[in-house]
């Protein structure tokens, strides 16, 4: 079936609702729909056309056509079709019907399009806050236009603390984070606990927001974001930014030149090589298995000094503008390169031979941290835990970018669903990664590395694509505008929709289980809490003395609403 | 007998300060080992002494529910070991010989993990009572393995005299002569669980880091942290000593200095042994942990079985 067939199936069923149809690509459909309609449309596509859900989008367009826009996005892997469905929602009644019912995948999204845009989304089954702080004024909407990039609420209530669900019966609560040592970045895992074994949770996380987002579309330029972009993440930084860049030159329209696609590619996987050895350590460091957390970052230090030599950094590589790159690969870099990939998988081999022998390993990791297929759909799960259930799905093969649609390469998928799985999987895809930049460095020609924009970018054009991280696919929304900047530009990074499969994962497990099964995720906090505006003055600067702590502690656990904010 | 006497109390002061003396210096070795087996180069063989002298120096803070207990749990670690070390052969003569015999030897080893209990009480953290309930597992699964060790040395020896006990008794036979079988089959239940004596990897569950954040331990700092940390280290020493002073006897009685020496380079492969496997495994879990103890304890049941027969 391709998106033509599509297409046809959708008007054949939806005739009457859709308002509008955009095709900018043959691999990008945009479908404005009466906002009556988009629930079944949600539904049909979802369900009945199998497709997969990526992200919700909110967008104040008052400024612009006097609506808000509310976008549901999905992907279809094996056709390479992406697929928008577009409402227009009143600014006079911002109301929109919930999918999280059909979806649950679309859960947080709609909730921080509630948080954010102030959209009330009707009939959602889990309606709390989400991304907002505790304190933050009800009614005041950070993404709003009408919202300055560095208003401080004054009527931020420092006193005000968050209403956590009620523990199941029978069960204590055991606070996971926002600080523990297997959290590399702060979240809060509210544990519901009987004996060992843990019986459900709830999260609240967030609690790193930079403002990524709004200050991007309100005071930062097309070519500065890149750089920002980058700052997403310390790990998956060039994923973020080659998303972004590409999600404009969608948008725009704007072809970029051979050698700059192949230069994103290299560094692309680079990232991936090293985050995947960083990953292996960690998980070995959580099971406490220390000495191949220590052999594992011993092999990925080489990784990044070839980093630092080829972009001037470890990490962090400011790689991307908007249609080419920065840095080029000299035919030295190539002949090092080469010879640091070829240390890496002899050194490798041998960690991948001893780690599926070991048996002791494996008792920890099989069984352990379930996401089947069904949990991979109804969740939205990406990357290494989907591949782990057998979900073959990779942007890199299913939407091809940069050079990837030049390069072979073996997707890896495995059977278990478990975090054996997903280290199986994360310790071969490095031998796939290390053939893909070989075959770059063997393609790539002489020649520009950056096209020509001699005219401004066009205004209100949208762009979205797919880049698959180390830690699954990110997926980046763009609404070009004016000023040299993006109207609106979203980040949906692999772990926004992993973390929600996390209860499910942990539940009726042991809490020993619960580390490595938050781990085997990969969790990226700094990539999923991207978004929101650090508020200084909220910063706790009350000491609690330890009674006081204890009285709170006790007080909540009796069901108090406790006064810590 | 004053001469018998004063000669003990030598022994005593000979055991309890050896160990003190030389029980983070094992540490620093294990730790550099372990270095090096991690690629790394490690911290200086002396840096346990350097962290335990820090921990001393710092500000005592009460802390947890119970800050008394708190700080008599970390006496009571330090204290039961030391007494341990006075009933545990260190190539000279055990230092209580005569006042002590298997059973008690047996008490202050639960009593050991008793103050661990203590410890996560006092914090009363819901990490710590993960700990302890752990700690209390573990404890319930162990113990009778190191009672029946030494009552089949016992039965074997015909005594639970402590001379007895660390002078090869547990292979002796019978009547029935012939292979010491259940002596061979303890040997091979107490090293398979003798990381777990010590908590060392993949046994390290009570107070795994990376889990429940060092579990009873975690209200502890200063010095009250260092009196555990020393516990913790002549813990290994002590225990180390017991094993092969229970299995490896031979050579003691040699001439002095040679039997103490080739008695303390037996403790030190022997530690260096814990510390590779401790290296080169992952934590296991608590369900796992315990099924694994339940089949040393169906093996050890059938040594205790054969002993009585005199095998």
């Amino acid at each position: 079936m391709n998106s033509h067939t599509y297409l046809n199936r959708i008007k054949e069923k939806f005739a009457a609702g859709v308002l509008r149809i955009d095709m900018p690509g043959a691999d990008r459909l945009l479908l404005h729909i009466q906002p009556a309609q988009m629930r079944l449309l949600c539904q049909f596509i979802f369900r009945d056309l199998d497709a997969r859900y990526v992200v919700s989008i909110g967008v104040d367009d008052r400024p612009f056509s006097g609506d808000f826009l509310v976008l549901h996005n999905f992907a279809f892997d094996r056709e390479r079709l992406l697929v928008s469905v577009i409402v227009n929602v009143s600014a006079s009644a911002p109301r929109v019907e919930s999918i999280s019912d059909i979806i649950p995948a679309a859960n947080w999204g709609e909730r921080e399009i509630m948080d954010m845009l102030g959209v009330e989304v009707t009939g959602h089954p889990y309606p709390k806050r989400l991304v907002l702080p505790d304190g933050w004024p009800d009614g005041l909407h950070p993404l709003r236009k009408d919202m300055d990039w560095n208003h401080v609420p004054k009527d931020f209530d420092v006193e005000r603390s968050f209403h956590f669900d009620e523990p199941p019966p029978g069960c204590t609560v055991i606070p996971f984070g926002p600080f523990h040592p297997t959290l590399d970045e702060p979240a809060h895992f509210r544990l519901y606990v009987e004996g060992e074994m843990v019986r459900g949770c709830e999260y609240r996380g967030f609690m790193a927001h930079r403002g990524i987002e709004k200050l991007a579309e309100s005071v930062m330029g097309y070519n500065d974001i890149p750089m920002l972009a980058e700052r997403i993440c310390g790990i998956c930084g060039c994923v973020h930014s080659v998303a972004y860049v590409q999600a404009v030159e969608a948008a725009a329209k704007i072809t970029v030149p051979p050698r700059a696609e192949y230069m994103r590619t290299i560094m692309l996987e680079i990232e991936r090589l090293h985050s995947h050895l960083l990953w292996v350590g960690l998980a070995c460091h959580i099971v406490g298995f220390d000495t191949l957390f220590m052999q594992a970052f011993r092999i990925r230090e080489p990784m990044m000094w070839i980093s630092e030599k080829i972009t001037g950094n470890r990490k962090t590589y400011a790689l991307c503008q908007i249609g080419g790159v920065r840095w080029d690969i000299t035919a030295e870099l190539k002949n090092e390169l080469r010879a640091v990939l070829r240390k890496l998988e002899d050194e490798w081999l041998d960690v991948v031979e001893a780690v599926f022998k070991d048996k002791n390993l494996q008792q920890r990791t099989r069984d352990v941290g379930v996401a089947d297929v069904h949990a991979c759909k109804e969740m939205g799960l990406l990357g290494p835990v989907a591949r782990a259930a057998g979900v073959d799905i990779d942007a890199r093969r299913d939407f091809p970018y940069a050079a990837y649609d030049r390069v072979e390469f073996q997707v890896i998928t495995h059977s278990t669903a478990d975090v054996w799985g997903r280290v199986v999987v994360r310790a071969k895809e490095v031998f796939e990664s290390i053939a893909i930049i070989r075959q770059c460095l063997d393609f790539m020609e002489p020649g520009p590395l950056q096209s020509e924009i001699d005219t401004e970018l066009p205004v209100s054009r949208m762009g979205f694509t797919s880049v698959e991280a180390p830690r699954g696919e990110s997926h980046h929304f763009v609404i070009t505008g004016e000023n040299n900047r993006p109207r609106r530009w979203r980040v949906r990074a692999p772990t926004y929709q992993n973390l929600q499969g996390v209860p499910a994962m942990i539940k009726d497990q042991t809490l020993s289980d619960m580390t490595i099964s938050l781990g085997g995720i990969d969790p990226c906090f700094s990539c999923t809490d991207r978004l929101e505006i650090i508020d200084i003055k909220s910063g706790q600067v009350r000491t609690w003395t330890q009674d006081e702590l204890l009285a709170e502690i006790r007080q909540r656990e009796r069901g108090g609403a406790g006064s810590l904010p | 007998m004053s001469r018998q006497l004063l000669l003990q109390v030598f022994v005593g002061f000979y055991n309890v300060l050896l160990v003190l003396l030389i029980a983070p210096l094992a540490q620093g070795v294990a730790r550099r080992v372990t270095a090096r087996i991690q690629s790394r180069v490690g911290p200086p063989l002396l840096q346990p002494y350097y962290d335990l002298f820090k921990l001393l120096g710092k500000e005592d803070l009460a802390s947890g529910v119970s800050p008394a207990l708190q700080r008599f749990a970390a006496y009571l670690a330090l204290t039961t070991v030391l007494v341990i070390a006075c009933l545990a052969p260190m190539g000279m003569a055990i230092p209580l010989q005569g006042y002590a015999d298997a059973v008690l030897l047996i008490y202050l080893l639960t009593l050991s993990g008793i103050s661990l209990l203590l410890a996560g009480l006092a914090a009363g953290s819901s990490y710590s009572l993960l700990g302890i309930s752990r700690e209390m597992m573990t404890m319930l699964t162990l113990e009778p393995l190191f009672a029946i060790t030494l009552v089949i040395a016992g039965l074997h020896g015909q005594s639970f005299d402590l001379a007895t006990l660390f002078s090869g008794a547990i292979y002796q036979t019978g009547q029935m002569s012939g292979w010491p079988l259940s002596g061979y089959l303890m040997l091979g239940v107490m090293l398979l669980s003798f990381q777990a004596f010590v908590g060392r990897a993949p046994f390290d569950i009570t107070e795994a880091e990376t889990e429940i954040m060092e579990g009873p331990l975690i209200e502890y700092s200063g010095p009250k942290l260092a009196l555990f940390k020393y516990a913790q280290m002549v813990k290994l020493v002590v225990f180390a000593a017991l094993f092969i002073g229970l299995f490896a006897p031979w050579g003691s009685a040699w001439l002095f200095p040679f039997g103490l020496l080739f008695f303390w380079f037996k403790v030190a492969l022997f530690i260096a042994l814990v510390t590779l496997i401790a290296a080169t495994h992952a934590r296991i879990r608590m369900d796992q942990a315990i099924r694994y103890f339940g089949k040393l304890a169906l093996v050890s049941c059938a040594a205790l079985a054969l002993a009585v027969v005199g095998m």
